[in-house]
């Protein structure tokens, strides 16, 4: 085990190398805090092995000037504990790591703040817990202050603070402390949207400046928009590193694959949420959400093909029944709901068992949560045979081939035209409506 | 340890904003603020005075208010030191958990708030020097000299007890005993004299008086601040040098317990 660390940074050489790095935690985290359970332990054997865990193991990985690393994977992964490693708050078991530059981290906003101080003294003091010195935060505490939003409350003791204003004060603190390596731990979970939105837009512009970063968010998105690079971490060990589009897919394909397991097991399951009533003359019996190769999933990605199969029953002859779907967004939004009637599909009539299936060639879905309706009803809907609403639920995860944000893509083409002349067309005032008379 | 100390060196702003972050936050919310640092001391020496010089008949020692005083500042500053600067690491084990400073920071921060408060105190008792008109030592130049010696005796353990009380919860109980035996065993409310000079212990014959000043620096230390403020005597050199070798290799010590277990403060506190 060998620790480097440096107060500046040297031309051409990492801001962080790690070669092989270890941390090792005993599970029994209360062992020997008292005098008795030490006395305990000595006549007990050597500790077993098994008391201990590697949150990380062999991790190798640099950090070059200019770098921005974004760090995904799922809780416990070990990402944590990879950024107390950098910082020095804790030591690594095994390897060796060299540091070299002044690094601010933005783990926990506001640590460090004594309730009794006004907002003013704090900043002072949290300066120099980041290793300011008193001349260093005299020029910058006008900045701190306003880019803090806090008015008048700044000389109020911190105590009296809201929550927001208590994050703002800690990060604005933190930001302008300018370190040449900023680690940043899913901050941006913290504060209002329009904070929220100040806090991406700095970290942006440290990035701009030339700063190094290194965040660790469980946001993809925001992951997707600062960063270069990325790496996935799982089980304390790295598990793809390269351009943060690739790393960001392998971890959502892993992630998706996982999530279809162990929704198999429970082979779909009306989901509860939803309501479900109707006559019952026609009942529908199953709902399978089927892949192209007519497997059954609960997991897609854009732009594949999905079939929904309504499997129904009915007891007696029923005449032209139409049947229905409706797709929801976790969000609440009714995307689409297709029906046989306006499908021009005419079923004379029904009796027994059957199915009928509806096929979405590419799924124009982007990531997200989303939940069907499914409904049986008589040919002029006077009479519902059987609703189920929002009973069954599936997931998209954005393919490789992503072509922008939102819940769905419109499938559109950009073309791009230097020598044509734009005519400005200028925006109608008013909206003609023909009203039916 | 020459790495750790410039570290420090570079917190040093760190170190000062503690201390005064402490001394607002100890008076912020009191009606009298620092005036307490003064009000304390007097209050005690009112309360040992009468218990040891009106309600106890055969008290010998005269200026007994001054006498006491000489001892019991340096004494308050030592435990104080002691009670808070044993926490201090503990006490901050978030801040410790999510930032990392040089650890030291922490002790050392809240062993100067406790020298400020001292240093205040003195304001008092050169107040009760002068109504005493007790003599000045000539070498009373001095006496800056035996505070600071104090404060390295005191910053060595506080940064050993602090370590300590990271690892075992139990350092606070036992050093609650150990502080107030130690109380009783420093003449702080008694003069040395008045202790036999022998005691046969085993069939050994000790000497009770050098065995308590070879064991106790704070009896040593007292002993001077008293030869300098009570006695007026220029007080004998070897002894001194004694006490401030000891200090310093205390404060050796203290320093290499703490940066030899600091590293793991992050997980254990």
């Amino acid at each position: 085990m060998s620790v480097e660390r440096h107060y500046t940074t040297q031309p051409g050489a990492p801001l962080v190398e790690l070669h092989n790095v270890s941390r090792r935690f005993l599970r029994q985290r209360d062992r020997r805090r008292s005098f008795q359970e030490t006395f305990i332990q000595f006549f007990r054997r050597r500790r077993s092995p098994a008391d201990e865990f590697w949150p990380l193991q062999d991790i190798s990985f640099s950090l070059l000037p200019g770098d921005c690393l974004g760090v995904i994977g799922p809780n416990g992964s070990g990402k944590s504990t990879l950024l107390k490693l950098i910082t020095g708050i804790l030591e690594p078991t095994g390897g060796s790591m060299a540091v070299r530059g002044r690094l601010s981290s933005l783990l926990e906003l506001g640590a460090g703040f004594q309730p009794d101080l006004t907002g003013r003294e704090n900043i002072y003091l949290n300066g120099s817990i980041y290793g300011l010195s008193r001349r260093q935060i005299d020029t910058r505490i006008d900045a701190i202050i306003d880019y803090a939003e806090l008015g008048d409350f700044i000389d109020t003791p911190v105590k009296h603070f809201s929550s927001g204003m208590y994050v703002r004060l800690g990060f604005a603190v933190a930001i302008h402390t300018e370190p040449d390596l900023l680690l940043v731990d899913e901050v941006l979970a913290v504060g209002d949207m329009a904070f929220q939105r100040k806090c991406l837009k700095s970290i942006h512009d440290f990035r701009y400046q030339g700063g190094t970063l290194l965040l660790v968010s469980h946001s993809l998105d925001a992951i997707q928009s600062v960063c270069n690079r990325a790496i996935w971490m799982d089980e304390g060990m790295i598990q793809a590193e390269g351009a943060t589009t690739d790393v960001i897919l392998q971890y959502q394909r892993h992630v998706a694959v996982l999530e279809d397991g162990k929704r198999a097991a429970v082979s779909l399951p009306p989901s509860g949420v939803g309501q479900r009533w109707g006559s019952g003359n026609v009942q529908i019996t199953q709902v399978d959400l089927l892949g192209a190769a007519g497997v059954p999933q609960s997991v897609y990605f854009t732009g594949q093909e999905m079939s929904i199969r309504l499997r129904y029953q009915s007891e007696a002859y029923v005449e032209a029944p139409t049947f229905g779907l409706a797709i929801y967004h976790d969000s609440g939004v009714n995307l689409f709901g297709p029906n046989t009637d306006l499908g021009k599909l005419s079923i004379a009539g029904i009796e027994g068992q059957g199915a009928v299936v509806y096929t979405i060639p590419q799924l124009p879905l982007l990531d997200g949560n989303y939940t069907i309706s499914v409904a049986v009803v008589n040919h002029n809907d006077t009479e519902t045979y059987d609703f189920q609403d929002r009973a069954y639920s599936f997931q998209v995860y954005p393919s490789s081939r992503r072509d922008g944000y939102g819940i769905v893509t419109l499938q559109g083409k950009w073309s791009f035209h230097p020598q044509e002349s734009v005519t400005v067309i200028s925006p109608q005032p008013q909206v003609q409506v023909s009203r039916p008379t | 340890m020459v790495r750790r100390l410039r570290d420090l060196a570079r917190y040093r702003g760190l170190v000062r904003n503690l201390v005064v972050s402490e001394l607002k936050t100890r008076y912020k919310s009191s009606a009298l603020g620092f005036v307490w640092s003064l009000l304390n001391p007097l209050g005690m020496m009112m309360v040992f005075t009468l218990v040891f010089g009106v309600l106890w008949p055969n008290n010998q020692i005269e200026k007994y208010p001054l006498f006491l005083l000489c001892g019991l500042l340096p004494w308050n500053f030592f435990s104080a030191s002691v009670n808070s600067g044993m926490n201090s690491v503990v006490s901050n084990g978030n801040l410790i958990k999510k930032v990392y400073f040089p650890r030291e920071a922490l002790p050392i921060a809240a062993v100067l708030s406790q020298l400020v408060n001292f240093l205040l105190a003195f304001i008092v008792l050169f107040a009760v020097l002068l109504i005493f008109r007790s003599h000045l030592s000539p070498w009373l130049w001095l006496l800056p000299v035996i505070i600071v010696v104090q404060t390295c005796f005191t910053l060595g353990m506080v940064l050993m007890l602090s370590t300590l009380h990271v690892f075992y919860r139990d350092t606070a109980m036992i050093m609650e005993i150990v502080m107030l035996a130690w109380f009783f065993l420093t003449p702080i409310f008694y003069s040395i004299s008045q202790l036999p000079p022998y005691y046969e212990l085993w069939g050994m014959n000790l000497n009770v008086h050098r065995i308590l000043y070879i064991l106790n620096p704070m009896a040593s230390l007292i002993n001077m601040y008293r030869d300098m403020l009570y006695y007026g005597y220029r007080t004998d050199l070897d002894f001194f040098l004694r006490t401030a070798i000891t200090a310093l290799a205390v404060l050796a010590a203290g320093y290499w317990f703490f940066i030899r277990y600091s590293s793991r403060f992050g997980e254990e506190v």
